[in-house]
């Protein structure tokens, strides 16, 4: 296939799962062993470097990441107790978000749309797998493309 | 008196911050009447992957799994003629922003392949592995350039870049 470009991924050390790439294309997340517990790392896709997630050390195992267009917003299974959560980081005010989840189902698969309006879950529930939407627009600045900007406003609910 | 006062105040926040965390709670509102109209209750849907307003999923029903694109715009889903082949079992599944690229993994005949699919064209370009692995799960671009690709190979999990 000579469309077909690889790019270099040799500095990616061993035990890469679950990886998300941004919208634009430049950042990638992904599932790493960090000292035997699952953990979400992202990186530059361009340079390799890791970028820090400082909000992001606790609460393993990490699952399913999801960034949105320039990687503003990270969406990621966390484990509390014996809870599975759903968080959004917000990388740009270092807040976090606890996505609350009705009537005792489990998170199993997220998907952040890259303008970060709508967060789609694959759920467990009552031994069926479904798929929900969220809306996040009242929630969340949309992360659009360099050069477009939106008039919505961040709405705080704290 | 103020000192104290102070010193209460920081204990306090430190408590409520090592106990609460920084997490802040959101209620997002589920899109009930979307949720109703793309999903059947007899049917099984896993690995979401969202474009903006386009969502695809692998859909079961009567014993068989599908890739199901569906646009969010107009609450339907959109055919894909040749990519859910009958004796094809999709695995995973990416989309891009504007829904007209599809990256698919899927297992047929014993092999497990790596496909893009362009809708607007009707193509599907099977990507080879180099060095050879299987493929477990794919992620696309917003602009259906790049893939990252979960690669078992040699007993461990690789990622591989693919600039399409």
């Amino acid at each position: 296939m000579s469309d077909v470009q690889r790019l270099p991924s040799g500095y990616l050390s061993n035990s890469q799962e679950e990886p998300a790439l941004s919208g634009n294309g430049e950042k990638l997340a992904l599932i790493v062993d960090k000292n035997g517990r699952a953990s979400v790392q992202l990186r530059d896709v361009s340079s390799g470097r890791v970028i820090p997630l400082n909000n992001l050390s606790r609460h393993q195992p990490h699952s399913s990441p999801s960034l949105s267009w320039n990687g503003r917003y990270l969406a990621l299974i966390v484990q509390r107790g014996n809870k599975r959560e759903v968080i959004i980081d917000d990388r740009q005010t270092g807040k976090i978000f606890q996505v609350r989840i009705s009537g005792g189902r489990t998170p199993l698969r997220l998907s952040l749309a890259p303008d970060a309006t709508q967060l789609a879950m694959q759920l467990a529930d009552k031994g069926q797998w479904r798929i929900e939407l969220f809306d996040l627009s009242q929630n969340l600045e949309p992360d659009q493309p360099s050069g477009i900007r939106s008039a919505s406003q961040v709405t705080s609910l704290d | 008196m103020d000192f104290i006062l102070f010193r209460y105040t920081i204990n306090l926040l430190w408590i409520f911050l090592l106990l609460g965390g920084c997490a802040t709670n959101i209620n997002v509102r589920p899109l009930y009447q979307l949720n109703d109209i793309i999903s059947q209750s007899s049917s099984s849907y896993r690995e979401p992957s969202l474009g903006n307003e386009w969502l695809v999923r692998l859909t079961r029903n009567n014993g068989r799994e599908k890739v199901q694109l569906v646009d969010l715009r107009s609450k339907r889903v959109v055919p894909l003629p040749g990519i859910n082949r009958f004796d094809a079992q999709p695995i995973s599944v990416s989309v891009n922003a504007n829904g007209t690229i599809l990256a698919v993994i899927h297992q047929r005949d014993d092999k497990t392949e790596l496909i893009v699919y362009r809708r607007n064209i009707g193509s599907i370009q099977r990507i080879l592995l180099e060095p050879r692995g299987i493929p477990r799960r794919v992620s696309i671009d917003g602009a259906g350039r790049v893939l990252a690709v979960q690669v078992s190979r040699d007993g461990k999990w690789d990622l591989d870049l693919i600039r399409l």
